[in-house]
């Protein structure tokens, strides 16, 4: 599946086995902007479910800056085109201090998604909860992914890119990293049939394939053609239209 | 045609033969157009006569496959038969089972689709006029017979199931396979035109 979603949980087994500060690492919401891939400053983790020492903290603040500096090369080379070697640089430090917060270039890049999608989590999933109708609820759930991925197009290419040619090896772990956003998408289809807006049969998993697929879609319409977040949301809007017409209670 | 063309078609197809084989053995990024020189017996500097980039060779690569496969479903489609959404399944059953010969070389050209500026003639994903073309054909075909209302927005269901087709190459790192990727396809289909005939004209209140 696409890394635009990917390595949501992932943190904290992996933190611990490196023997790295556990922590709940999940980006305060500031509003729209706070969705940047370029510029978005690295806020301090917050809350903090361990004591950190100065040593943690170090690795933390170094951790901080390959992210950082990943983000801006990622954004503008491309995922092919940005090297661990040139990441490494930007950040001012050794290859060798990168590899020993990231085993490699594809768990980088997937942080920096991750905390991307981690800080429009709450905003999507509010969306979800109070939305009235199912169209509603997928709209929100979308719209705030669109809205913010937009202005990062660079960025959502390189996420595609490596989406196609990712290693089948770390597939199942993509998988379990997609979880949360899934799961809501999953809830709002799931809401939907309960209230009986869907046919009690709906082939939910079905559903949910396509309704995914549409909406990864919407970025290649804003990658190739130029569409706005409006634009985008129009379009995912008439495709619901017909999907969930045909699952109709 | 001159001597000189004709060496430069041929050093064009000795081109596009080795970097397919490379690119679909190797893979793109760790092809380089050295390496395709060298396995197509012709200097680098003729590589850059006829191709300006690596992409470049790997985006009329792909324009010489999807002709191949465009001229095979000419012969075909006529032929196809029962409802709109059988003959769907069964054009992009063929496609899943083109691609899928060689499935490395389809998606390095889908995470390239997406790289930076391409040259005029890349093909980009979505964009090949030979499927949409056959896509909404089917469609019109169908409202046509009276199968689906006269209303449906062809160009809106076309787009969505192209997006689907492609997109669901995503599940390629899951271990899908042709017949695998064909199953979850047909499964969509289904399920799309379920809406597409519940449609019928009406639009429902959203």
């Amino acid at each position: 599946m696409s890394p635009l979603f990917v390595e949501l949980d992932r943190s904290e087994p992996d933190r611990r086995r490196r023997g790295e500060p556990t922590l709940n690492v999940r980006a305060p919401l500031t509003g729209a902007n706070n969705m940047s891939f370029v510029a978005k400053p690295l806020t301090s983790p917050e809350p903090r479910t361990a004591p950190l020492t100065n040593r943690g903290l170090a690795k933390l603040r170094t951790r901080e800056k390959i992210l950082e500096a990943g983000r801006r090369l990622f954004t503008e080379r491309g995922y092919e085109g940005a090297t661990v070697r040139d990441i490494a640089r930007a950040a001012g430090m050794s290859t060798g201090a990168v590899f020993a917060s990231f085993a490699d270039k594809a768990e980088l890049f997937d942080e920096i998604v991750a905390t991307d999608y981690r800080s429009l989590e709450a905003e999507m999933a509010e969306a979800v909860r109070n939305a009235p109708t199912i169209e509603e609820a997928l709209l929100g759930l979308f719209g705030a992914a669109y809205r913010s991925h937009v202005h990062q197009l660079p960025m959502v290419c390189a996420a595609m890119s490596a989406g196609w040619t990712r290693h089948p090896s770390t597939a199942p772990r993509s998988r379990e990293a997609l979880k949360p956003i899934v799961d809501l998408i999953r809830e709002a289809l799931q809401q939907g049939v309960d209230r009986g807006e869907l046919a009690a049969n709906t082939d939910v998993r079905l559903l949910r394939g396509i309704v995914w697929e549409v909406y990864l879609s919407g970025y290649r319409a804003a990658v190739y053609e130029g569409w706005t977040a409006d634009d985008m949301i129009r379009r995912l809007a008439d495709q619901l239209r017909i999907i969930l017409t045909g699952a109709k209670g | 045609m001159g001597v000189r063309e004709e060496q430069k078609r041929a050093t064009r197809a000795k081109v596009l033969d080795a970097a397919r084989d490379l690119f679909d053995h190797t893979g793109f990024e760790e092809t380089t157009v050295r390496a395709i020189a060298e396995k197509a017996g012709v200097s680098v500097g003729s590589v850059f006569t006829t191709f300006t980039s690596k992409a470049d060779i790997l985006g009329q690569v792909m324009a010489e496959r999807t002709a191949a496969l465009t001229g095979e479903l000419e012969r075909v489609t006529p032929h196809l038969r029962g409802t709109a959404c059988d003959r769907l399944s069964a054009l992009l059953a063929i496609h899943y089972d083109f691609q899928m010969r060689r499935p490395k070389l389809y998606l390095a050209y889908l995470a390239v689709s997406f790289g930076a500026a391409h040259e005029p003639g890349f093909e980009r994903m979505g964009t090949n006029p030979g499927l949409r073309t056959f896509v909404s054909d089917i469609l019109q075909g169908a409202i046509d017979r009276g199968e689906m209302a006269p209303d449906i927005d062809i160009q809106l269901a076309m787009e969505t199931i192209i997006s689907l087709y492609g997109f669901n190459y995503m599940r390629v790192s899951d271990g899908l396979n042709a017949a695998a990727l064909t199953g979850v396809m047909d499964r969509q289909l289904k399920q799309l035109f379920e809406g597409l005939k519940a449609q019928g004209g009406v639009n429902p209140a959203l």
